[in-house]
């Protein structure tokens, strides 16, 4: 039977208490996807709605058409990781690697009492080859940490991927995990009490005089830190330590050497070694390296790490989806979801069709890995806490998005970001942040100009056209413009009809009066036809002033509009 | 001949079609497409941000310029948008100042030599309509088409130099190449509404709508686009409507008379 410290009554009770905690954040988590609600149809449908979708829609795919759809999204994109693969290589490796890496050492490494001690039974953590294997894997876990922190930094589009604050925290704790393991291994290595544990654990007892021989094979050949052999040994001696080494060591454990990346550390760390073994480093090393994996149970339902369960989660219904579109309450549900399973891998970000649009007006709320943590925000209760700036970016975010389904194609965790920016928007739009032609037209050009008029005095020219008046002073009011446009003459109801026609703006704007142009209906409900431009006698070109009038309203108005955001 | 494929936004997401018969129609007529890495023309954002939108612009032919290539697009919208912010850098010193120095950054250079053509032109001129016509084997003799232009290509002329602005023969001249009968319908040349969707989408379906009866009173038997934009509109306002009048994209249409499969065209789909 193999040991484990959580045989000790603290840890024992410590490892409890870590996974009903986690237990009951996992659930919490879960409850989540069924209760937030992103998208103004997510209304209709109820929470029963959303779980019988979950669990019986889940359950009945299994007999359905979806189950091929399912099964290959669970072996190809789950297991393999095949979208990932087909977006980055380097990524792709160093995921398998921390995959493969990590999940041995949970089972072989930390399970070991319940489970290589079970499945092997000459299991010792200190015999080969076990020793070798969870360096190996160790190893492997580390290098794909840096593999895919390569990978995101060579991917950075503008600015970094989006982050939850518990990203940090679980970077760090992953961190403190792997080192502090090393750094234990290579300890005990070195520590001349490790050795006279192992002594008395296999009958030799731990008398320092009796057990001089073979100490000195150990200082000599492993680098066991002894500070008081000095010199060299007496031949018969030694001799007699490899006879016992032989008898009694070898046989039940393997060279330290084989750990290749633990024993290089104890050499590295010789001189320090004896002072931390007084100080009992190894147990203050084994306690931070078993806290840190406990406190990573507590907190792996609020981390990255939660990925784990969402993601196998969000491909499955991906490949659900494949068969024909999932009922609203799978929709609902799977864009609740999108937020915690998105890896924040920025793989979306890297060829966004606005990125350099993002760039160019220094606002990341455009990229797409941004914007779901944000459509999650903009949601929920999250929301009171964002205030106008921050909430005015997050909407230039969304509407500015081309959805051109890059982002959708390229998701290795197979969110539906088209879906999600859809329901996002209508969400902005319902907390008072519509497009702009939306806002804009709902109150007349008039209260527009009396707005601005108060607010900001004298209004700014719209643009480089507008502020040269060479751009309209030839406009003879001849209303061409006008009888050409394709919105006068099919504006029919009072609802649509346009409340100045393009003349009208025009002359507005040789008269100075660019506030009162600025929140006109026509400028905003101009289809951009260019027939005026073309068709103008002299030449105005009063299309690209529309234009130019829009960027400028945009602009303008938004800082003297009333919000009127409904909760 | 060889060019960069622009396709924009729209085209690989909600059109694929329009790429697929593309890329198969050119093919056959010895054009060559590279694939660049290329993002949004600018054209979503021109009302909004022009400086965004030329600057969008310029880091499209900009690198089409390092790859030594210019510019064709099946898109009206990208194409006349990438034409006119080639006229914003050409006018605005202080602009093109700092749109270089935005490439700059990136290291880019300043795109200053860098053609841009529709799709519709580089058949009609690049490949011209003698070869146009030579490669058709299924002339589609008795189709009535009618086509529709689209603004962003043909407006404003001085800017997009696609055709004349009041009396083009351009794309009319290309369905008859494909042996079908181009109609001579009134509202040819207006708007298909797109672009006022979002502020004002009655307005916009009655133009779109006027426009479909239009043509079918002129016996049109199908509707011919060049432009995703223009084709989703259409699309979108007949769904459902068993007198729909069907629509094709240009290449598609082409294509057919070339002796191509539907399914190759991705008119199966
Ligand atoms: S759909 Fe929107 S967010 Fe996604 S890549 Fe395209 S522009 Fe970016
Ligand atoms: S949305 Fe998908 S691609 Fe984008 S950061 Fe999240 S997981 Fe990565
Ligand atoms: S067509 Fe030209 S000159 Fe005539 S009213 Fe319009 S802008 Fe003025
Ligand atoms: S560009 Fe605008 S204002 Fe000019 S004719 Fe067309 S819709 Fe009317």
């Amino acid at each position: 039977m193999a040991d484990t410290v959580f045989h000790e009554g603290f840890f024992r009770i410590a490892l409890w208490v870590s996974l009903a905690l986690g237990g009951l954040g996992l659930l919490w988590r879960l409850v989540t996807w069924l209760t937030v609600r992103i998208g103004s149809d997510a209304r209709e449908v109820s929470f029963g709605q959303r779980l019988w979708a979950a669990i019986g829609g889940g359950v009945g795919a299994l007999f359905s058409r979806r189950l091929p759809g399912m099964m290959g999204a669970f072996f190809l994109d789950v297991l393999f990781q095949r979208r990932l693969f087909a977006t980055s290589k380097l990524r792709w490796a160093g995921h398998l690697m921390i995959l493969v890496g990590f999940t041995v050492l949970l089972v072989m490494h930390a399970l070991a009492a319940w489970l290589s001690g079970k499945l092997f039974d000459n299991y010792y953590a200190t015999l080969n080859p076990f020793l070798l294997l969870r360096n190996v894997f160790g190893a492997m876990a580390v290098i794909g940490v840096v593999l895919l922190a390569l990978g995101r930094r060579r991917d950075w589009a503008f600015g970094r991927p989006a982050r939850r604050p518990a990203d940090g925290i679980f970077a760090a704790l992953l961190a403190v995990v792997l080192v502090s393991g090393f750094l234990l291994e290579a300890q005990k290595i070195a520590s001349p009490k490790a050795f006279y544990r192992m002594t008395d654990e296999f009958g030799l007892g731990t008398d320092a005089e009796e057990l001089a021989g073979l100490r000195w094979v150990w200082k000599q050949d492993y680098g066991v830190a002894f500070t008081d052999l000095h010199g060299e040994p007496d031949a018969d001696v030694l001799a007699e330590g490899r006879e016992l080494n032989s008898q009694a060591c070898v046989d039940c454990h393997a060279r330290p050497q084989s750990a290749f990346v633990s024993y290089p550390m104890a050499r590295a760390m010789a001189p320090v070694t004896a002072t931390l073994d007084a100080a009992n480093a190894d147990r203050a090393l084994l306690w931070l390296h078993v806290l840190a994996c406990l406190l990573g149970i507590v907190v792996l339902p609020f981390t990255r790490f939660f990925h784990a369960v969402a993601d196998p989660v969000s491909l499955v219904a991906r490949g659900a989806a494949a068969s024909g579109p999932l009922s609203l309450a799978g929709r609902v549900s799977r864009r609740a979801l999108a937020a915690d399973a998105c890896i924040r891998c920025g793989l979306c970000d890297a060829r966004c069709s606005v990125a350099p649009i993002a760039r160019w007006l220094d606002n990341p709320e455009l990229l797409p890995s941004r914007k779901v943590q944000a459509t999650r925000r903009v949601a929920g209760r999250a929301w009171t806490r964002v205030g106008d700036g921050d909430a005015d970016r997050l909407a230039q975010g969304a509407h500015l998005c081309t959805d051109c389904g890059r982002c959708t194609l390229r998701c290795p965790v197979g969110l539906d970001l088209a879906d999600l920016w859809d329901a996002g928007r209508d969400d902005l739009a319902a907390r008072g942040l519509p497009a702009p032609a939306t806002w804009i037209q709902e109150q007349p050009a008039i209260a527009w100009a009396e707005a601005l008029g108060t607010e900001l005095g004298r209004v700014p020219p719209a643009g480089p056209l507008s502020a040269d008046r060479r751009t309209f002073s030839a406009c003879v009011q001849c209303q061409t413009c006008t009888n050409v446009c394709p919105v006068v003459a099919h504006g029919g109801t009072d609802a649509d009809r346009v409340d100045l026609t393009p003349q009208k703006v025009m002359n507005l704007l040789r008269l100075g009066m660019v506030d009162l142009a600025l929140g006109s209906r026509m400028v905003w409900d101009c289809a951009t036809c260019y027939q005026c431009q073309e068709n103008c006698p002299e030449g105005i070109r009063v299309t690209d002033v529309m234009l130019e009038l829009r960027g400028a309203a945009w602009r303008q108005l938004g800082p003297v509009r009333d919000r009127r955001r409904p909760e | 001949m060889n060019y960069a494929l622009f396709l924009g936004c729209k085209i690989p997401s909600k059109v694929p079609a329009y790429e697929v018969s593309t890329r198969a129609v050119l093919g056959r007529l010895g054009v060559v497409l590279h694939d660049l890495p290329f993002d949004c023309c600018g054209y979503p954002v021109r009302s909004l941000d022009r400086d965004a939108s030329v600057v969008a612009a310029a880091r499209n032919m900009a690198l089409a310029a390092r790859a030594g290539l210019d510019v064709l697009t099946p898109c009206k919208c990208c194409f006349g948008n990438l034409r006119h912010a080639q006229r914003l850098l050409d006018e605005d010193a202080n602009l093109r100042e700092r749109v270089a120095a935005a490439l700059k950054a990136e290291g880019l250079d300043l795109p200053t030599s860098v053609r841009v053509e529709h799709l519709l032109p580089v058949l009609a001129r690049g490949v011209g309509l003698e070869a146009v016509e030579a490669a058709v084997v299924a002339p589609r003799a008795g189709l009535r088409v009618a086509a529709h232009y689209g603004c962003h290509a043909l407006r404003p002329s001085a800017v997009t130099r696609f055709d004349n602005p009041m009396a083009p023969t351009l794309f009319e001249n290309l369905v008859r190449a494909t042996g079908a009968q181009a109609v001579e319908w009134p509202r040819r040349l207006e708007c298909c509404g797109e672009p006022l969707h979002e502020a004002n989408p009655t307005l916009s379906d009655r133009i779109a709508q006027g426009k479909v009866a239009d043509a079918r009173e002129a016996g049109a038997q199908v509707l011919v686009t060049a432009c995703p934009y223009c084709h989703m509109r259409f699309l979108s306002i007949q769904a459902g409507r068993p007198d729909a009048l069907p629509m094709m994209l240009y290449p598609q249409l082409l294509g057919l008379a070339m002796g191509m499969t539907p399914r190759s065209l991705g008119l199966d789909a």
